[in-house]
């Protein structure tokens, strides 16, 4: 094939809505993330438009490997979050407001 | 002496960051559920010092010194790219000159600019509703998670311990002095206790009859697919719509959009709302018309841990010896984190903080009825 050679770890994608490969989590878990919700918002695994369809439990099976933890712990707090798929926002920029009214608190406090 | 510090957000980790620089051995800090999983990672990563109340001034302007030094030091993704408050009315205007010389008269640079500026800094903002705005040239914005994790691996390298999945349920004293707290997995003890844990501040602190009105109020963020640089700003705040929404772009590319929605207090974080894309997307989408060509990708929610004057509760809890609170931020944990760290640390080595407007937020303003005063109250 000829060209530069590149590890295995480097070519592995795991997220591809990020790019992030298997050397992106190995290098993370030797930084010192050893938590993977913390590993997972990090590497933006899941934050793409697959919302973690395509990578998530890979990337999981890889830490909990890695840990000696099981599955179930280290998906202990991850939560599927709306909307499963990418929504265009013209969908709520022209239609008429259904919720008008005084629903929106008063000035203060915002950051 | 050994710490222990209830609550592994980013304000329990800065002030176990903090303790550790400053040579302490054993510092210890547990959390309910995972590191960062309250509001430490569910918030939109500004800040800024232009507050109305000299408490908030003062304090975040040491915060955004100390932002400047991690900045330099860690290397981390933080940038003072200004807030701007736009006005649609012409009247608004006026409360922001008003606004702009409390900032002034302590130091905080704001100042108010008119459309043309406005349109070289936001250059995607529809100039024919807007009026002009209040520029904060020293806030900003940062990338919450790379800062939040940066500082979690260094809290451990220096030999801090955190302890996840581990909610403590009450707290054990004798004669004025907290001995341990308890939790599912055993008795922690300790010989200073620091309470950092936010909403869940109230129930740990209730078990030795203390009394923290924090009420956690519910924040619902969207955020978009990545694209190239369209906000150049920290935050843009449209002013004059109720809820105030509001807008930033991360350093990913993906735009965060929000608006200050009504919701009762204690609402659990997965009770998403199907209105707030609607009530979020559509004002927004008149201060920036291109948002009608993006795509929405997550929606989640937060909270505010209020209190009854929008302030933190800081510092030592009496009658108890060894015994301190840092919670109740009100949506302004993150930005206060790094000086609420330094303060905290003071109080326990030194018996007072090095600012002393931190000392107004101690717990007994609830009762004393000294509460801090909004001195540029507007709008």
């Amino acid at each position: 094939m000829g060209g530069e050679e590149v590890g295995v770890e480097k070519a592995t994608i795991i997220c591809r809505c990020n790019d992030v490969t298997l050397e992106d989590i190995n290098k993370a878990i030797e930084a010192g993330i050893d938590d993977f919700e913390l590993l997972r918002k990090y590497l933006k695994i899941g934050f793409g438009p697959c919302q973690g369809r395509g990578c998530l439990l890979i990337a999981a099976r890889i830490f909990a490997r890695r840990m000696s933890k099981s599955l179930g712990d280290v998906l202990v707090n991850y939560s599927v979050r709306p909307p499963i798929t990418p929504i265009p926002a013209k969908y709520f920029t022209t239609v008429s407001l259904a919720f008008q009214g005084g629903e929106e608190v008063s000035r203060g406090g915002k950051s | 002496m050994r710490i222990l510090i209830i609550g592994a957000g980013v304000s329990g980790l800065f002030i176990a960051y903090e303790l550790l620089k400053r040579g302490l051995r054993e510092v210890l800090v547990l959390d309910a559920k995972t590191p960062g999983y309250g509001a430490s990672l569910r918030n939109i990563g500004c800040f800024r010092s232009s507050f109305t109340s000299r408490e908030h001034v003062l304090l975040m302007k040491e915060s955004i010194a100390k932002w400047l030094e991690i900045k330099r030091d860690w290397g981390v993704f933080i940038e003072q790219r200004g807030y701007l408050w736009i006005a649609r009315r012409e009247d608004t205007l006026d409360v922001f000159r008003e606004l702009a010389k409390f900032h002034n008269s302590l130091g905080v640079p704001t100042r108010v600019i008119g459309v043309d500026e406005l349109s070289s800094r936001e250059p995607y903002i529809n100039t024919s509703i807007v009026k002009g705005a209040l520029f904060d040239p020293t806030a900003g914005k940062m990338s919450v998670i790379e800062v939040f994790t940066e500082l979690y691996i260094r809290v451990k390298k220096m030999g801090g311990i955190i302890i996840p999945h581990t909610p403590v349920e009450r707290l054990a004293s004798s004669g004025g002095v907290v001995k341990s707290a308890i939790t599912p997995r055993g008795e922690y003890t300790a010989d200073v206790f620091v309470v950092a844990a936010a909403e869940g501040s109230r129930k740990i602190l209730e078990s030795i009859g203390v009394n923290v009105p924090i009420e956690p109020s519910p924040r619902h963020p969207l955020v978009t697919e990545p694209y190239a640089e369209v906000i150049k700003s920290g935050l843009v705040i449209d002013w004059d719509t109720p809820g105030s929404p509001h807008i930033t772009q991360t350093q990913h590319g993906s735009i965060i959009l929000a608006r200050d929605i009504k919701d009762e207090p204690w609402t659990p974080l997965n009770s998403q709302r199907h209105d707030a894309f609607e009530r979020i997307i559509k004002p927004l989408s008149e201060l920036y018309p291109f948002l009608r060509n993006v795509n929405v990708n997550r929606y989640w929610m937060g909270y505010y841990d209020m209190t009854p004057d929008h302030h933190p509760i800081y510092g030592p809890i009496k009658p108890f010896e060894n015994l301190y609170i840092a919670a109740g931020f009100s949506g302004h944990g993150l930005m206060m984190a790094p000086i609420t760290g330094v303060l905290i640390a003071d109080w326990i080595l030194h018996g007072r903080p090095r600012i002393s407007v931190a000392e107004n937020l101690v717990l007994e303003r609830f009762e004393t009825g000294r509460l801090v005063k909004e001195i540029a109250v507007v709008g």
